[in-house]
């Protein structure tokens, strides 16, 4: 039996009249990385939000790490990391201060050898002591991802994790977490619009489309069954347009 | 200026749409009927304790009957104006950093400032969209007060009385375009919105509440409950004569009175509405004779204040870094 | 570390490097210790006043100040707490709930395993460190300035009531904090959270006295509480209206802590009135759903 990392069955979240995920059922497996496909408003930040309990869903049950979101919220919150759409800090506050208090909140008691070690995995050496205020979209992308990983979580979220970076901070950001994934076996599960980085970084997708899952599958699988179409992308269009039709 | 009044226009319809401004002018107007409405009861509570008074003179055979106290309309208005001068000053300085914090906010102030307007239009355009709000917010105060007077006070007005409650007027709408335009061009020589808010309100502090306060605290005569010379049996011709051996020591408590903008509009307000004593029933020649010196630097206050906000509201310092 | 600890240790640091919450600490030390000088001055000169009255023979009554305790010197402290003070911890307490909806940092709290009522008594208790440093600091200089006056360090008595005074401070500061702190984690736009209390607190200061007093605004800017008009409208209304302003409230019970002659009778219903609002403010706050605490702003 596969050993899953999360699992949701029939989750719905409505906002008002307004249904934003409807009756979503998608497991991802322990050790992939998952990426979360979509157009603008089709579910997949409320379905992060939900994951990641910020959210309660008004039906259905999901588990991450095997821990139920609502009956378990905080075994799940112990378990996962998140990196939210463009992440913000607290600027008047150095990179060690903001690191600290998030790692305390994490739970660790002695958390200063660990940001050690995180901001050496991520090239932060030396600026310890220095305010968020003065650091670039994409070093701030990158504090985003080390307060996500400072207790070591087995599932990490990364809302559109390469918005408004450039193509260097984009590569940096996809071999780290390349590198999060295949050295520390995290699970990473991740919402993106940039289908090249899909298929350079993730295992398995799916797609999401007016809050319903229309695919999911790992990426081999998915690229197998359509052999008439030589990219990602025109599988997603195709995937899309049949729903409409 | 045909970009200032365009400018000045979007103004007035934005806040005429704004919820918060709704909120604020009704909380000023409540306040200012209630202060009428108290000041009203507080006179009649006053009447009837001179008539039981009176009535107990009479049942005990006395044929002295005191003076019964008198009600001078006018001097009904003394807690409305003090709430323009505390309150009114607040709201004033909110008005103010909003227009330019909206901007920000929104991300339209880019759009503003790609369009081929002149180096003043944008803070002249707010400035004079500020100065026709509080226009008509003074013109909607000074109807419902005089009404509130005639209903509430139940006190009959002559044509002078509404003379004097129209300089009044005047003299409550130059203060709070004073501070309007203080805080516009605070906001946009501040990196942080909040700070800009934050800043106008610590100005707003000092000048209205500290300064004034200090002033009145060193007062002699407000040490002592009921007043020191009364509770010492002296008369005011001899109080008078001592007080002028110290005449060192109240030019500086005068002098940290009158550096606070709104010591003036307070001073001006009360001599003309006759609310101070010394004014009362005094025409209105007379009050301009004692009181324009004041009516100058409150003029020259605004006249300051809107300079200021019209020569910082700068393109360079409205694109600063927002946050 | 938990949750409480860490947030309260978080809402020092961040208040310490905060600009404007510097800006408000000084003006609000700088007056307290003003305070004391002003009271001083004044103070000599009535005396100056009463001794020529004296000379000139205009007088026979006792001069009105003999007997006076130094702690006279202090009463401006009362009104300084409450205008001064009572806005910074209104700052304070709405930076505080509103920087992490602002910067959207909730939601970086909120998925960690966090208890949002511990997270935000922490926020409170961190406030409250703050608070409590501000009022030592200012009190602490008030009293060597007091002793200096008074040429000799007050006394044990006279001491403790400056402590009584602090306490009392901070209680009502803490009451405006939370204030502050449920406006900003309710309000949609932070104009609107910062304005709301500001105005909450105009009404409890001002209007509510007035109603029940026919005390004019400007005149309750004294240090001590408005007297009660007498009379068959305002019997009712302040009865009501009495309790509800806090701020005289605080007035009061400082006065007849601080030793003031014009106020007279217990403190002890006052301080439970003050008491009763810091506890029914603090399980206002404390209530707040977690979904609340990362609503975004809408500007």
């Amino acid at each position: 039996m596969k050993n899953l990392a999360i699992a949701t069955g029939n989750l719905s979240k409505s906002y008002g009249s307004k249904l934003a995920l409807d009756a979503l059922s998608l497991e991802v497996a322990a050790g992939e990385v998952f990426g979360l496909l979509g157009h603008n408003g089709a579910g997949k930040t409320t379905t992060v939000n939900v994951l990641t309990t910020l959210l309660e869903p008004t039906h259905g049950n999901a588990e991450v790490a095997g821990h139920s979101v609502t009956a378990d919220a905080m075994a799940v919150r112990r378990a996962i990391g998140y990196l939210p759409e463009n992440v913000q800090f607290y600027d008047s506050l150095t990179l060690m201060e903001n690191l600290r208090f998030f790692a305390q909140l994490s739970g660790l008691s002695r958390p200063d050898q660990r940001i050690g070690d995180v901001l050496r995995i991520l090239d932060f050496e030396g600026q310890e002591r220095q305010r968020l205020g003065s650091f670039s979209k994409g070093m701030r992308q990158r504090v985003g991802i080390a307060q996500a990983i400072l207790h070591s979580p087995s599932v990490l979220f990364l809302d559109e994790p390469t918005s408004g970076l450039d193509p260097e901070g984009v590569r940096t950001l996809r071999e780290t977490i390349v590198r999060l994934n295949s050295e520390f076996g995290m699970t990473i599960f991740m919402n993106t619009h940039l289908l090249s980085e899909v298929t350079k970084t993730c295992t398995s997708i799916g797609i999401l489309r007016g809050g319903k899952l229309v695919h999911q599958d790992t990426l081999a699988q998915t690229l197998a069954d359509f052999p008439g179409e030589d990219s990602l992308e025109q599988i997603y269009f195709q995937l899309e347009s049949e729903q409409v039709s | 200026m045909n970009s200032t009044w365009t400018i000045a226009q979007k103004e007035l319809l934005d806040l005429r749409r704004d919820r918060l401004f709704g909120i604020l002018i009704i909380f000023l107007a409540v306040a200012t009927l209630i202060s009428v409405g108290v000041a009203a009861a507080s006179f009649r509570t006053e009447l009837d304790a001179y008539n039981l008074y009176v009535q107990q003179l009479s049942a005990s055979g006395s044929a002295t009957v005191p003076a019964a106290p008198l009600l001078f309309p006018l001097q009904l208005l003394r807690g409305g104006v003090e709430y323009l001068e505390i309150l009114g000053a607040l709201f004033a300085i909110v008005l103010g950093y909003g227009t330019v914090a909206k901007e920000k906010y929104r991300g339209t102030l880019q759009l503003l400032l790609s369009r081929p307007v002149g180096r003043f239009a944008i803070p002249a355009g707010k400035v004079l969209g500020l100065a026709v709000v509080w226009l008509v917010v003074v013109a909607l105060l000074t109807v419902m007060t005089t009404a509130a007077i005639l209903v509430i006070g139940n006190a009959p007005l002559q044509g002078i009385d509404i003379a004097r409650i129209l300089i009044a007027a005047l003299i409550a709408w130059v203060y709070l375009v004073f501070w309007s335009s203080l805080a516009i061009g605070v906001t946009a020589l501040s990196h942080r919105l909040s700070t800009g808010l934050i800043v106008s309100i610590v100005v707003w502090l000092a000048f209205v509440l500290i300064i004034p306060q200090i002033g009145d605290t060193m007062d002699p005569d407000n040490q002592v409950p009921g007043g020191l010379f009364a509770t010492l049996n002296i008369l005011k011709a001899d109080e008078l004569k001592v007080l002028a051996n110290f005449a060192g020591f109240d030019g500086i408590r005068n002098g940290i009175e009158v550096s606070s903008v709104t010591k003036h509009f307070e001073r001006l307000s009360f001599a003309f509405l006759g609310v101070k004593d010394k004014y009362n029933q005094l025409p209105i020649g007379l009050v301009w004779l004692d009181m324009w010196g004041y009516a100058i630097t409150l003029a020259a206050a605004t006249l300051a204040s809107v300079t200021f906000a019209v020569g910082v509201t700068s393109r360079r310092n409205l694109q600063r870094k927002i946050s | 570390m938990n949750t409480f600890l860490v947030s309260a240790r978080h809402e020092m640091l961040n208040t310490r490097r905060a600009r404007t919450a510097h800006l408000l600490l000084i003006v609000f030390i700088g007056m307290v210790i003003a305070s004391s000088v002003i009271g001083w001055v004044t103070n000599q000169t009535v005396t100056g006043i009463y001794e020529k009255v004296v000379a000139d023979g205009l007088t026979m009554a006792p001069n009105p100040f003999t007997g006076v305790t130094p702690l006279y010197y202090t009463r401006n402290a009362v009104i300084y707490v409450l205008l001064i003070g009572s806005l910074m911890a209104i700052v304070l307490g709405v930076q505080s709930t509103l920087r992490d909806r602002k910067m959207s940092t909730a939601d970086l709290i909120l998925s960690r395993p966090v208890n949002s009522s511990a997270r935000l008594i922490g926020q409170l208790a961190g406030l409250g460190a703050v608070l409590a440093a501000v009022i030592s600091i200012s009190l602490s200089v008030s009293w060597v300035i007091v002793s200096i006056i008074n040429r000799a360090p007050l006394g044990w008595a006279d001491t403790g009531r400056i402590i009584a005074f602090g306490l009392l401070s901070w209680v009502l500061l803490m009451t405006f904090a939370l204030l502050g702190m449920l406006s900003g984690l309710r309000s949609k736009r932070e104009t609107t959270a910062l304005l709301v209390p500001f105005v909450i607190w105009s009404a409890v200061a001002f209007v509510l006295p007035q109603i029940g007093t026919a005390a004019r605004p400007v005149s309750l800017l004294n240090p001590v509480p408005a007297v009660s008009s007498t009379g068959g409208y305002f019997d009712v209304v302040s009865a009501i209206t009495g309790p509800l302003s806090v701020t005289e409230q605080f007035k009061r019970a400082s006065s007849i802590i601080l030793q003031d002659s014009a106020v007279t009778g217990s403190a002890t219903p006052s301080i439970l009135i003050l008491l009763a609002y810091l506890a029914v403010m603090t399980v206002i706050v404390v209530a707040t759903p977690r979904n609340r605490m990362r609503s975004g702003l809408h500007e």
